[in-house]
């Protein structure tokens, strides 16, 4: 088994979760999906798996394929939960492939929006890495898909605001420390003069209790591949400094130190925790690690856990569906031995 | 159905998103979508077709003198009210009206980002809008006037230029 990007801390993990990279690219001869039979989509889906699984580079032959009519609910909502497809993608509509590589770093999703939905997802801050993969897949397709471009608008897309690049760059951010401090809202406001969003990453709503935010360009057009990454970053590495900032500040208070110690004791010991608790309490000892308030449990624990205690994970894992108070028991255990 | 969040307004945008997972579905009206940061693209676009359709009480003639694109049969307002475009041809059929939207939303209306194709023959590109300009047919003078007309409120010269339009068409319907 390989080690799946969310298991793991990567670089500036004390701030940055995971960083993705995501193409829309549309096949030329083809309408887009919302005039599309379902014959054609099947037509496309074939396509795009054959340029996909049939082509002499190393990785063709560690992706899988993954018909979404063929599975439950539960793994649908679980590919979602692990960020390796979108809410979207897993609602019903027909023809729905995703093309998966073995360590799920790498997600192609064909038929929803656009034809195909190329993501290359690391752990940590790599927004260069996960570019050049993604670019990389992108033009070994593009020799066999030729996928819609024009001149003046760059790639086609079935919705205009992901012309021209098609690029969709994201960090996820943990900032439990801006979000105390309510500077989240005066930043919000700011990114989006920047051509920049953000929006939590977990839940609804604009203020995730987690203190886990997604943030991503929002313009494609005029705008090249390296400037939007370039925008992106300068303003994460600022955002990494202000929250590392807040954190050293908010970290000597007794009512933070109460507030982290609480969480992990709730963690290490808790019978039965739902998953906003969960979640809740893994942001505190998060912020508790990097602040040295925490020893003996690692961000790689964290990061992994913030994934597998999600409710359709942790019935993948243990292998049948359970009622939501057996889960929060399941949910306690699995914790607690992750974390002694 | 109406807008989940302030419980007045006809839902009309639509968002998928896990929650304690299950797949939910929330359903917002156009203004508090726009609020939490989605919304459609076109919403605030003038779309002649629907406004004509209320003012004349015509629902018809939007239909008729509507353009398909030939490639997959979308309507400009079928575009506008989905917020999506059907196909790559559309973005050239369509260029002129969809620009507004797309400056909008970008701020810009060039690519500058990875070009994996030569671009065509610049020349190649300006002869094809020349024939363009110069091929306009009557039917769409009087439809560009006719939305200058409605843009500017002239209702009466609009209705004037509809009434030309319809018998226009009527005549071309009898040509063939
Ligand atoms: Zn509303
Ligand atoms: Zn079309």
């Amino acid at each position: 088994m390989f080690t799946k990007w969310y298991e793991k801390n990567g670089k500036d993990g004390e701030v940055v979760i995971s960083t993705r990279v995501r193409f829309a690219r549309n096949l030329e001869d083809y309408p887009f999906p919302i005039r599309a039979s379902a014959n054609i989509k099947k037509e496309i889906a074939e396509k795009v798996k054959d340029a996909v699984l049939n082509n002499n580079s190393v990785i063709a032959t560690r992706f899988s394929c993954i018909n979404m009519d063929n599975i439950d609910t539960g793994k649908k909502v679980s590919l979602v939960e692990r960020h390796l497809v979108s809410p979207e993608f897993i609602s019903g509509n027909e023809e729905r492939t995703l093309l998966l590589l073995d360590d799920e770093s790498v997600s192609i999703m064909i038929n929803e929006e656009d034809h195909i939905r190329l993501q290359v997802m690391t752990e940590g801050f790599d927004l260069d890495k996960a570019y050049e993969l993604a670019s990389r897949i992108d033009t070994l397709l593009d020799e066999r898909l030729k996928f819609a471009f024009s001149d003046r608008l760059g790639y086609l897309t079935q919705c205009p605001t992901n012309l021209g690049t098609g690029m969709r760059a994201s960090v996820m951010l943990h900032l439990p420390a801006l979000r105390a401090t309510k500077a989240m809202r005066k930043i919000a406001e700011n990114l989006t003069k920047l051509g920049l969003t953000i929006r939590g990453a977990y839940g609804e709503g604009t203020d995730p209790v987690a203190g886990m935010y997604q943030l991503s360009n929002q313009i494609s057009l005029g705008i090249s591949e390296k400037t939007a990454i370039d925008n992106l970053k300068n303003i994460t590495k600022q955002l990494i400094a202000q929250e590392l900032k807040a954190r050293n500040a908010i970290c000597s208070q007794t009512v933070i130190q109460d507030r982290v110690y609480r969480s992990e004791g709730t963690l290490r010991y808790a019978r039965l925790i739902s998953c906003d608790e969960a979640l809740k309490c893994l942001s505190d000892i998060r912020m508790g690690i990097t602040s040295g308030l925490v020893k003996n449990i690692s961000l790689d624990t964290i990061n992994r856990l913030i994934v597998e205690i999600q409710p359709a994970t942790l019935m993948q894992s243990i292998g049948k569906n359970l009622e939501p108070s057996e889960r929060d028991e399941e949910r306690a255990n699995l914790i607690r031995e992750a974390v002694l | 159905m109406l807008c989940q969040s302030c419980k007045k307004n006809q839902a009309t945008t639509h968002i998928k998103n896990i929650v304690n997972g299950e797949l939910t579905e929330k359903h917002l009206c156009s203004e508090c979508a726009a609020k939490q940061g989605y919304s459609n693209v076109f919403e605030n676009m003038f779309d002649i077709g629907s406004f004509m359709s209320g003012f004349m009480g015509e629902p018809s003639f939007a239909l008729a003198t509507e353009k398909h694109c030939p490639n997959c049969g979308i309507t400009f307002s079928q575009i506008t009210k989905s917020g999506r475009v059907g196909c790559s041809k559309c973005y050239d059929i369509f260029y002129d009206r969809l620009l507004p939207s797309i400056k909008r939303i970008h701020g810009n209306t060039f690519h500058t980002g990875k070009r994996l194709r030569k671009p065509q023959l610049e020349s190649g590109e300006n002869s094809k809008s020349e024939v363009k300009t110069s091929s306009k047919s009557e039917l769409e003078l009087l439809s560009d006037e006719l939305q200058k007309a409605i843009k500017s409120q002239e209702f009466e010269k609009a209705a004037q230029l509809r009434d030309k339009i319809n018998a226009l068409k009527a005549e071309q319907g009898g040509n063939q």
